[in-house]
């Protein structure tokens, strides 16, 4: 009779405790990353620019999608390897800077019109929409490095194209194909920076990487690396599970809202961040044993008051109840 | 019948076969092995945790084995409360707390006789002790005449930006006019300041590459701007929190504190959130030798408001 009581005047406070445990689960689990994995390639070709021109005119004003900007990088480097006379590759011993090969214009072009032509434009100068150019943007002049992020990051071909901010996706295009469509708008115009290979990062500085990633970094991705939101919709995404190369190329071109970093950051600082983020961000050291999602002090909290105190509550019911 | 339907009866009067006197257990010996397999795992523990600290073990190990410990003390002393000792409920009288009237009569006579006689005794110390009271309640005073310290005057107001002070980055090094690209951000701060005791916080200044041609931010500061440089406070004017948060595309400085929105093509102006006013702008040109330098010290305090300044 004890014990049945005792269950029932249990009861309300399991349910709490469960319900708490499963939402911080919910909340804070990983591998909760968004993954749409279908119809690769050919998305784009669902979207023509007749109708693309439909869904602008519900979106949000085109200055948000505006770079306003030509990547100028200025390639000032030790090394410079040139071929007809043209920069194909320039860097130094810890990045060096390649130009996707024009062998791979033809094939890049096709893949061009295939995936990004219905809201970029047959040349790439972007689409103007309701008569205000620079909705879609204007891809001339942006460099490999740029085209090369967009795409292998999953951002484009974008499964919202009039959402304020591409998430980054599985990839809908190969490292090869993202490489021929930058090889072919890159023929149209010419510049750089252009897609970075990082050198040794095992050799690199992580100490002087954690200082630059905490003064350039963190303000916006948090310095776990968690990323945070901003302002208007928009917001840092995380940087665990980035390859070195993509890492090189948001610091270089200044993806989206992100600033970009060119001559105040050295190509030995950039493989110093690359290092800290790859091995200290991406793996990191947990010493309290969960990282709950690396959020901060509101999610930490939430999990040590609603876990904590009700566990607590627990045995001070079972203590308090009389035997 | 249960526990909770007994009468309460005395301790102390209480018989050995009074079912007031049995364990809740229904097998005691049992229960009892059972708690003390508990505690001797509760002991191994916090030897375990003797033994962790000693090969310098993980402090997570060590932190399982203490908790562990604990719990298990914890669980097996309120399980030999709860389970194995007499369920009760008992009461027990109190015993009686004032004394005999005739202590009562011997205690009132020795303070009001004897005691005024003891204190007019020694009238000096008496009148001593009084007056160190009263001066004691001036102390209250004191604060107010002498340690409010000297007036902060104007250094609220003041950087160590001065005319013709070059930017340098944390490392101390130069920012040439070519090295920011359109869209790029650095945080700058005073020439020959950076790792000193002088007023780094209130230096730091961000500053943004917004195109390549002059920019104006508002009428007047034609030529704050030069080559598309400009410069900020990075002090939030609401509670001074580092605005380190800045959108190209948006053209926006966010601050992570309270979310406060400067619109940077337009003074710094606020868009959104709790800050009341712009931050300063620091006027800058371009010196012979290509590298920026402030053209004047801000012209208005940074950061938030204080007494003088809403």
């Amino acid at each position: 009779m004890a014990t049945t009581s005792l269950s029932r005047r249990l009861l309300l406070p399991v349910l709490i405790l469960v319900v708490t445990v499963l939402s911080a689960v919910v909340v804070f689990g990983e591998g909760s990353k968004s993954s749409t994995s279908s119809s690769p390639v050919l998305i784009a070709s669902t979207v023509n620019s007749a109708n693309a021109q439909t869904i602008l005119s519900n979106a949000i004003p085109p200055a948000a999608y505006q770079t306003g900007r030509a990547n100028s990088g200025a390639a000032n480097s030790s090394l410079k390897v040139f071929s007809n006379g043209k920069l194909v590759a320039y860097g130094n011993k810890n990045i060096t800077y390649v130009a996707p090969p024009s062998s791979l214009n033809t094939i890049g072009e096709a893949l061009y019109m295939q995936n990004c032509a219905s809201c970029h434009g047959n040349n790439a100068d972007g689409v103007p929409a309701n008569g205000t150019p620079g909705a879609y943007p204007n891809l001339r002049g942006l460099g490999p490095a740029t085209i090369d992020f967009w795409i292998e990051t999953g951002r484009m071909p974008a499964a919202d194209p009039t959402s304020v901010q591409a998430p980054s996706r599985i990839a809908r295009l190969n490292s090869n194909q993202a490489v021929a469509i930058a090889a072919w708008i890159n023929s149209l115009a010419p510049a750089t920076p252009y897609i970075p290979i990082v050198h040794n990062v095992s050799g690199a500085d992580h100490a002087a990487g954690f200082d630059l990633f905490a003064l350039n970094c963190a303000a916006c991705h948090t310095i776990t690396g968690g990323g945070d939101m901003l302002a208007k919709g928009t917001y840092a995404p995380t940087l665990r599970n980035v390859a070195p190369t993509q890492i090189v190329e948001a610091i270089r071109t200044g993806p989206g809202n992100m600033p970009r970093f060119t001559g105040n950051l050295t190509d030995a600082q950039v493989r110093d961040i690359v290092a800290y983020v790859s091995n200290n961000i991406e793996h990191p050291a947990n010493p309290g044993g969960i990282g709950l999602g690396g959020l901060g002090p509101v999610g930490e909290g939430f999990v040590a008051l609603a876990v904590g105190m009700g566990v607590l509550l627990l045995i001070a019911f079972w203590i308090g109840d009389r035997a | 019948m249960s526990a909770e339907q007994r009468t309460p009866v005395s301790f102390s009067v209480a018989k050995a076969d009074d079912p007031h006197m049995q364990p809740k257990a229904r097998n005691p010996k049992r229960t009892e092995a059972l708690l003390a397999l508990v505690m001797l795992l509760g002991i191994a523990s916090l030897i375990g945790f003797i033994v962790a600290y000693f090969m310098n073990a993980e402090s997570w190990i060590m932190g399982a084995f203490m908790g562990a410990g604990a719990l298990l003390l914890g669980f097996g002393i309120t399980a030999w409360g709860k389970y194995l000792m007499p369920q009760g409920p008992f009461v027990e009288e109190r015993h009686r707390m004032s004394g005999t009237p005739d202590q009562r009569a011997r205690f009132k006579a020795a303070v009001v006789q004897r005691g005024g006689g003891i204190l007019g005794r020694r009238k000096v110390l008496a009148g001593l002790a009084a007056a160190g009271m009263g001066i004691f309640g001036l102390l209250a005073l004191v604060p107010v005449i002498r340690s409010f310290g000297p007036l902060p005057e104007n250094t609220l107001g003041v950087t160590q930006w001065k005319r013709g002070t070059k930017l340098v980055d944390s490392t101390g090094r130069g920012i040439h006019v070519n090295d920011v690209a359109v869209g790029g951000v650095v945080t700058v701060f005073p020439e020959g300041m950076v790792n000193t005791d002088n007023g780094q916080a209130v230096d730091q200044t961000i500053l943004i590459r917004l195109t390549t041609q002059d920019f104006t931010t508002r009428p007047g500061r034609e030529s704050w701007g030069p080559a598309g440089y400009v410069a900020y406070s990075k002090l939030c004017t609401h509670l001074g929190c580092p605005v380190g948060l800045y959108e190209q595309q948006l053209q926006l400085l966010v601050c992570p504190c309270h979310q406060s929105m400067f619109n940077v093509a337009n003074g710094a102006e606020p868009t959104f959130g709790p800050a009341p006013r712009p931050l300063p702008q620091l006027a800058l040109y371009v010196d012979d030798e290509g590298y920026l330098r402030a053209q004047a010290p801000y012209d208005q305090p940074v950061g938030p408001g204080y007494w003088t300044r809403s």
